[in-house]
């Protein structure tokens, strides 16, 4: 595959090892009385696929918002590739935003033509670099559409294409697979990791446990608008015991929790509806005792290798289970 | 040199917009000549004004006047379409300030809104029951109507984004343009003459901005002598003078993508 430079600049091998691609500083930021970023703190090298994972309303998107620009932090300090955030920054940075983005008058070839026009492209090489990114994300045949007809799978691909057309060094990418399909995820991330194999640092805010745990290079674990932790998903889950175990009771297991709790090789117990969550050092003596002590109260039981949802829940306690989003708590603050 | 293409493009888009939706297109040259034909003729033979005694001539550049107010309200609610759609954070992601975003939004605006006030015109002018006077001379005078139009849009367009910076819903908008400017409208002497008014109606003319671009269009079009009227030069400094100020808070105004 052809590296799509764009107009502008494919990062440099020499720029990768230079100063991160993000830095953030004691950043705060308020929704009425709601914190909503807590003197967050993150660095963020260039080059890598960095994960924000946390719950709705945890402050993700109100980072990437005062990334963008949208958003100005009360207090504290960004700077991406090394520059404090301006105008002209914006030229290497592009976004991929949550909410749907897109006009539905245009054309997907019009969508790609205003942005290139906004950001000061030339013609001939905004087109070259348009064709080239519509047969990567297979809209190549679409280009008169409007954008109202394509599926929501296409729609979010023709926003990667858009945001990749100003060839930026840095991705922005608000929970950009939010209501696809499997299928339409898979290819998503097809691209994603071209853009990355690219050299292009994508920052991606999701609470999706299991994309941040196969795509991320690094994830950082958001809670109440500040990292509760940092590091590769692997690393991450290193002090995690190996296995969990998801048991569905017949009726309130909390009881049942309360003393699985104290039984060895226990790690953590969450509880979610009529359904436990339980880290465990090694499953098979763990359910030979479950059986034997509360086996007719259990309806269901399903093993699974400890997850980073696992290490949110060890650190925070509670899961990453939607609840409210940053837009929602705008609007009730 | 960026930002003029940035505005280019905002303004081609807009420009295109307007153009596939047909029914804005056609409703808005078809309403102002059907109420010229029908309020015309009827307030002409029904009522008889002695004072004026061609009405239909008369209301014409009042019909333009509502024109472009109908067209500045319409172009400027699609600043809220821009944000339910997403798009204006799209915009404002771009290597520009906001002010660039709006003066693009509002240039398509004012394009979109004198062309429609000029259609009309030309129309009108067409039509052998409206007989323009053209005191001035033919080509004077359309550049005059012209001019009046033009700055008439300027500055109804800052007025819409002005508003829009302070209301949140499109519904809200439409709501407050239209309590705002047809009460504007009425007293604008687009539909009878100011003079020999009631005191606190012709108080209420003067301080209209409406009023001097339909004063404007009358002298060029309809008048035969500036006996009666503000004059060219009041029109002039008024219009000019709130247009200017206006489009330029309108465009400097704050803009957040989600309100």
């Amino acid at each position: 595959m052809n590296i799509v430079t764009a107009p502008g600049t494919a990062p440099s091998v020499a720029s990768l090892t230079a100063t991160p691609a993000i830095e953030a500083s004691d950043l705060v930021y308020h929704y009425g009385e709601r914190l909503a970023l807590d003197s967050l703190s993150l660095t963020i090298p260039r080059g890598r696929i960095f994960g924000l994972l946390g719950p709705n309303g945890s402050g993700k998107s109100t980072l990437l918002s005062i990334l963008v620009g949208r958003r100005i932090a009360e207090a504290g300090a960004v700077r991406i590739l090394g520059e404090p955030l301006s105008h002209a920054l914006r030229r290497r940075v592009g976004v991929v935003f949550q909410e749907p983005s897109l006009d539905a008058v245009m054309t997907v070839a019009e969508t790609m033509d205003l942005q290139a026009r906004m950001f000061g492209l030339k013609r001939r090489d905004a087109d070259a670099a348009t064709r080239v990114l519509l047969e990567r994300v297979s809209l190549a045949d679409r280009m008169s559409s409007p954008t109202a007809s394509l599926s929501g799978g296409m729609k979010r691909r023709l926003e990667l294409a858009r945001a990749l057309l100003t060839g930026p060094e840095v991705l922005l990418l608000d929970e950009p697979t939010l209501a696809l399909d499997p299928d339409s995820r898979l290819r998503l991330w097809e691209h994603l990791l071209e853009a990355n194999a690219e050299g292009r640092t994508l920052l991606l805010a999701t609470n999706d446990v299991h994309e941040a745990e196969r795509y991320c290079d690094e994830v950082a674990l958001i809670d109440h608008g500040h990292p509760v932790a940092q590091g590769t998903p692997a690393d991450l889950k290193r002090e995690l015991r190996d296995e969990s175990v998801r048991i569905d009771w017949d009726s309130d297991p909390t009881a049942e929790a309360a003393i699985i709790e104290t039984w060895p090789g226990v790690g953590h117990v969450r509880i979610a509806g009529q359904t436990t969550h339980v880290t465990v050092d090694d499953a098979s003596p763990f359910l030979a005792r479950l059986f034997q002590q509360s086996g007719d109260r259990v309806r269901g039981v399903r093993i699974e290798h400890s997850t980073l949802e696992d290490v949110y829940f060890q650190l925070v306690g509670r899961g990453i289970t939607p609840a409210v989003s940053d837009a929602e708590a705008e609007e009730e603050a | 040199m960026s930002s003029l293409m940035a505005i280019g493009a905002l303004v081609r888009r807009d420009l295109r917009a307007f153009f596939r939706s047909r029914s804005q297109l056609y409703s808005s040259v078809a309403l102002p000549l059907m109420l010229l034909a029908i309020l015309g003729t009827g307030v002409n033979d029904g009522l008889d004004p002695k004072n004026i005694p061609d009405y239909v001539t008369f209301l014409t550049p009042g019909m333009i006047a509502m024109t472009a107010v109908f067209s500045s309200t319409f172009s400027s609610a699609s600043y809220y379409q821009d944000r339910d759609s997403g798009i204006l954070k799209v915009l404002l992601a771009s290597p520009h300030s906001p002010r660039v975003v709006l003066l693009g939004k509002t240039l398509s605006a004012v394009i979109i809104g004198a062309a429609q006030a000029l259609l009309v015109l030309a129309v009108a002018a067409a039509i052998p029951a409206i007989r323009f006077h053209w005191q001035y001379g033919v080509v004077q005078s359309v550049l005059i109507a012209f001019f009046a139009i033009v700055v008439l849009n300027l500055f109804l367009s800052g007025l819409g984004q002005l508003l829009a910076s302070r209301i949140s819903s499109m519904q809200g908008f439409h709501l407050v343009m239209n309590l705002v400017l047809f009460p504007f409208l009425f007293f604008s002497g687009a539909f009878f003459p100011l003079t020999d008014l009631p005191i606190w109606l012709n108080v209420l003319g003067r301080v209209n901005p409406l009023s001097y671009g339909v004063d404007m269009m009358h002298l060029a079009l309809y008048a035969d002598s500036a006996h009666g009227y503000f004059g060219l030069p009041l029109d002039f400094a008024v219009l000019t003078g709130l247009a200017v100020v206006v489009f330029y808070f309108g465009t400097a105004r704050s803009v957040h993508p989600d309100r």
